[in-house]
């Protein structure tokens, strides 16, 4: 009966760019004046995924650790959660095991899980190197690992475009086609072992 | 021809005299409010503060140059706080500060352990948020005039108050109050403003506390906005999903700055049933328009309000919500609701038996 449609959620520690990226790829824009998320912001877009329309909700949470009581209650209602570190600043990707943990606790069974190091406009300035994410994303069976930069436009869209397609294989999204609206709820089956699209973009 | 270029000619003539006017009618209102209340009322206010009169003058909107006397009094110094004790909470923090960029934290902090872990993450935070508050005014950012001014208020709150520290959203309070008062008055009226009930419950994330507030608030939604409300109902729509934001900065983020500091005008007259009416004007101000969406575009819009919000409206919307349910009020409601919640948890482990 549920008509809600797919929710991704973003995570990760303070300031590393969360809502930069939702901003990119809600408008197209990068807007270097950001203030800092409260509690939980929400946006909708569409994307073309193979030809198809599909409708994609992205939370945005607060990073705060003091926030985690309240956006623990959020994460039971995504199907997706895009795992964010800062790559200048190597404490933030420190965090990521305890995001995934948080996840693994509180979210649904089968959420698709990926990482994304932002900021790789300032590459001069990195902390942490690509090899130790895509092994941190092994290790943890992640769908995918990515560098953007809300800044200079990289991989933002690709980044949505994995996790929409994702979902899609794993048959839990229902495509806003000819016949809108489609109802949309969450999938009690079992994940199976290898997620359908490769692993991670290590391309480096 | 001629004819009618006269004509326009003295159509537009007298628009501009009648703007002129009504330009200067506005200033001088603002200015009598001005002498009215620093002639009459802030001499004398613990006797006028309350009366009828200056209750419906304070509702027009505080005059800039006497809001922050007016809020420094409305808001009070219950903690009894000194410029002194902020120019010790200042010296405190500024150590902090100098120990954590030398290096000589970890000795100082091991006895205090995770605590100090976390206060070390907090004033780190602070750092990271003060060039994300208000950043279009760009006067709190890094070289900007108050870049400082915040720096200091929100470090020696976390040593004022080590139990509550930093959370994120107190910047956007301090830096309103910046705006309006001396960095040790803004420092004293932060630490009582955050000190209330509603504000602590918020700040200090205590869930169960938030959640009556927000019960709290439902009960005046379906009283002032039933359709509404049960459009909300029925898509879920929690009042977490917009109240949190709302609360916690006391709307200075999701509100245009001059109508945000008109809503804390009344909130330093009303207490934190106006925060809830506030929100509930939002709702009615929309309501057409939010009727008409699904959950997902309601909370797009309600976390990111229209940035050209009509302020006449806006308050005329304000006004029209009730706060009495049944001949209770706000307090009562509360009150209720807290005495059912501590009823239920002391009740819980014998219905569990």
């Amino acid at each position: 009966e549920s008509k809600t449609l797919p929710v991704i959620i973003l995570i990760g520690d303070s300031n590393v760019g969360k809502t930069c990226v939702v901003h990119r790829f809600k408008t197209g824009q990068y807007n270097e004046k950001q203030q800092n998320t409260i509690g939980v912001d929400f946006t909708v877009r569409s994307m073309d995924i193979d030809g198809k329309r599909v409708k994609i909700q992205v939370w945005d949470t607060a990073g705060q650790e003091r926030f985690r009581t309240i956006t623990q209650s959020y994460y039971r209602s995504a199907h997706g959660a895009i795992l964010a570190y800062d790559l200048t600043r190597k404490s933030t990707f420190e965090s990521i095991p305890h995001w995934i943990h948080e996840i693994e606790k509180y979210g649904a069974a089968n959420l698709v899980m990926m990482l994304i190091g932002n900021k790789s406009d300032s590459l001069d300035k990195r902390q942490v190197l690509f090899e130790d994410a895509c092994t941190l994303a092994e290790k943890h069976g992640l769908l995918a690992v990515l560098e953007t930069s809300a800044k200079e436009a990289q991989n933002i869209e690709e980044v949505f475009t994995l996790m929409a397609k994702e979902l899609i294989a794993r048959n839990t999204l229902q495509l806003h086609g000819e016949n809108p609206p489609n109802s949309f709820s969450l999938d009690s089956r079992p994940v199976i072992a290898s997620p359908s699209v490769e692993k991670t973009q290590c391309s480096c | 021809m001629v004819v009618q270029a006269k004509k326009r000619e003295l159509k537009e003539a007298q628009k501009r005299k009648k703007q002129l006017e009504e330009r200067c009618k506005l200033e001088d209102s603002i200015g009598n409010a001005v002498l009215t209340w620093n002639n009459e009322i802030l001499p004398n206010w613990e006797t006028m503060c309350c009366s009828r009169k200056v209750r419906e003058l304070w509702w027009q909107g505080i005059p800039p140059s006497v809001r922050g006397k007016v809020w420094s009094l409305a808001i009070g110094n219950e903690l009894n706080i000194t410029h002194e004790l902020y120019d010790i909470c200042l010296a405190r923090a500024k150590e902090k500060w100098r120990s954590l960029s030398t290096g000589g934290a970890e000795v100082e902090c091991e006895d205090a352990g995770f605590s100090a872990a976390d206060r070390e993450a907090s004033l780190e935070l602070i750092k990271l948020d003060i060039s994300r508050t208000f950043p279009s005014l760009c006067i709190f950012q890094q070289g900007g005039p108050y870049h400082d001014t915040l720096h200091s208020i929100l470090g020696a709150y976390t040593c004022y108050r080590p139990d509550v520290g930093y959370v994120q959203g107190m910047s956007f309070i301090a830096a309103v109050l910046i705006l309006n008062l001396d960095t040790a008055d803004a420092f004293i009226a932060f630490s009582n403003l955050l000190n209330k009930p509603c504000q602590m419950a918020f700040f200090r994330v205590d869930h169960g506390l938030m959640l009556t507030y927000f019960a709290a608030f439902e009960v005046f939604f379906e009283e002032n906005l039933p359709k509404l409300f049960a459009h909300f109902k029925k898509n879920n729509l929690t009042p977490d999903i917009y109240l949190i934001d709302w609360i916690f900065t006391l709307y200075s983020k999701s509100l245009p700055l001059d109508l945000a500091c008109r809503v804390w005008d009344v909130f330093c007259r009303d207490g934190e049933e106006f925060l809830f009416r506030t929100a509930l004007g939002i709702l009615k101000l929309f309501e057409d328009i939010l009727t008409k969406m699904d959950f997902i575009h309601i909370a797009q819009f309600l976390t990111k309000l229209p940035e050209d919000l009509p302020s006449e409206e806006f308050f005329t919307s304000i006004a029209a919500i009730q706060m009495q349910s049944r001949n209770k009020k706000w307090a009562q409601i509360l009150a209720a609701l807290q005495k059912d919640n501590r009823e239920m948890e002391k009740g819980s482990p014998s219905l569990k038996r």
